[in-house]
């Protein structure tokens, strides 16, 4: 009698079984939408694949920017997220952003000042040209706000939390961990300055 | 005239008698309806009704917007734009929206600071003030997302705020965003999610909570009602009385030992 108390109607076996098959089902169930929702973000962070391609995109000339401040200028890089990367019919989108460009410290270097627009740099030139100039967007690095140039204090300055940047981009107070994000850039023999969807100090994320 | 007022009412008992024999609606109505408040601070327990007369608003003009709102980058505020200025009562019902969402958040936060002073958090009521903190957290997220959904300068820096401020959550920041933002950069997969997370699945998680907070509600009833009181102050009195009896005792003993080393 104590024997047949003992005894479990359920066998080690079914037990396994019935744990296997719970358990693929909780897969089947979790996995697919799991999967559907974070897409886009195994593909940003485990594959690191970007929305916009990589392009090289102008943002000005080096003419256009001036001595002792910093100056905006708008880029627009092609865009393909969910439905822009859709189907035949898709179109492709755009993504605008800011880029500051100011002259390290402010100065012009002589080899500018001498040229006007339409004059052209031989490699050398434009490697020394690259070593002056600073392309940095213009999204704060605390909480992304637009920063602008402070021709008063001549120096760059977020207007939501009061984060301050040198002319070069560094900061120097308010809350921002650290200087602006500073786009990969090139500068054509041409003069033009050209940027990529990247920047120098790794992933904002938002810029 | 007396007669005719007569009949009417009766009329109305007869419609309400027969709702009952069918659907019990008329004792739901009143079990749900009337709930004893303490007779201090009286009004102050109404801001929970308050509070879920404003979400059933939200509920209702939310629902009439939809059939303009279109949750595209190239759409969004142009969709606004014609509710606001080319559909009849748009302005009304998309004002209702907007100026509900904003006494939404100023009356749940009085409906919570009354909660708080009033002690209403205390036993056996703690799962409810759990509930209601996950309540106001839900209501602020969507005002959140339902802020950018316009997709206008200012609803949009304020989402790239909040994307700025998940960016620093310890080891999952770049998840979070990525997963919030529907890529690496702010696109139409941002707005396709803040369209989901504002109409679909915090409203989702949002009513069945409600309904946890109204049973939960029922279940304690509101602290500090006049019958709780009552028995507090009927403990409080029995104590003072056992008190009152331990002194006389421990008074009449300490005068025997004094009379007998006398």
């Amino acid at each position: 009698m104590p024997e047949e108390l003992q005894k479990d109607p359920l066998t080690r076996g079914q037990f396994l079984y019935m744990g296997a098959v719970g358990t693929m089902m909780g897969l089947a169930l979790t996995v697919p939408p799991a999967f559907f929702i974070m897409d886009p973000a195994l593909k940003a962070t485990i594959f690191n694949r970007s929305d916009i391609p990589h392009v090289w995109r102008e943002i000005g000339s080096i003419f256009e920017v001036p001595s002792g401040e910093a100056t905006a200028f708008r880029v627009t890089f092609p865009q393909k997220q969910t439905y822009d990367s859709g189907g035949p019919n898709s179109r492709v989108g755009s993504l605008t952003e800011t880029a500051l460009a100011s002259w390290h410290d402010g100065k012009i270097p002589d080899l500018v000042k001498k040229r006007s627009e339409g004059a052209t740099f031989s490699k050398s030139e434009v490697r020394t040209l690259e070593k002056n100039i600073n392309v940095m967007s213009n999204a704060c690095t605390h909480m992304g706000c637009p920063v602008r140039w402070d021709s008063v204090h001549h120096q760059i300055v977020c207007p939501c939390h009061g984060g301050i940047y040198t002319i070069n981009g560094m900061h120097v107070g308010g809350p921002p961990p650290h200087g602006l994000w500073r786009y990969v850039f090139r500068i054509r023999e041409d003069g033009i300055i050209e940027v990529r969807h990247k920047w120098v100090q790794g992933t904002p994320w938002i810029v | 005239m007396t007669r005719i007022r007569d009949r009417m009412a009766e009329r109305g008992r007869d419609v309400a008698d027969w709702l009952e024999e069918r659907t019990r609606l008329v004792s739901f109505m009143e079990k749900q309806l009337y709930e004893p408040t303490p007779r201090r601070g009286m009004w102050l327990y109404t801001l929970g009704s308050a509070t879920l007369f404003l979400i059933t608003i939200q509920f209702l003009t939310g629902i009439l917007l939809l059939f303009y709102y279109v949750p595209t980058t190239k759409d969004a505020w142009n969709s606004i734009y014609y509710i606001m200025h080319h559909v009849y009562f748009g302005q009304l019902i998309r004002g209702m929206h907007f100026w509900g969402a904003n006494l939404l958040l100023i009356v749940i936060g009085l409906h919570m600071i009354r909660t708080f002073l009033s002690g209403s958090y205390k036993p056996p009521r703690e799962m409810n003030w759990v509930v209601g903190v996950a309540l106001i957290i839900l209501v602020s997220l969507l005002a959140f997302t339902g802020y950018a959904l316009r997709w206008d300068q200012e609803g949009f820096y304020a989402w790239e705020v909040g994307m700025k401020i998940a960016s620093y959550t310890p080891l999952i920041g770049a998840w979070a965003v990525s997963l919030l933002l529907g890529g690496d950069t702010v696109g139409p997969a941002t707005l396709s999610r803040l369209f989901v997370f504002h109409v679909w699945l915090m409203p989702a998680i949002l009513a069945p909570l409600i309904g946890v907070h109204l049973i939960l509600l029922r279940l304690h009833g509101e602290f500090g009602a006049a019958f709780e009181y009552s028995e507090r102050l009927a403990k409080l009195n029995k104590r003072k009385q056992y008190e009152r009896m331990e002194e006389y005792f421990a008074s009449d003993e300490e005068e025997e030992e004094s009379s007998r080393g006398e």
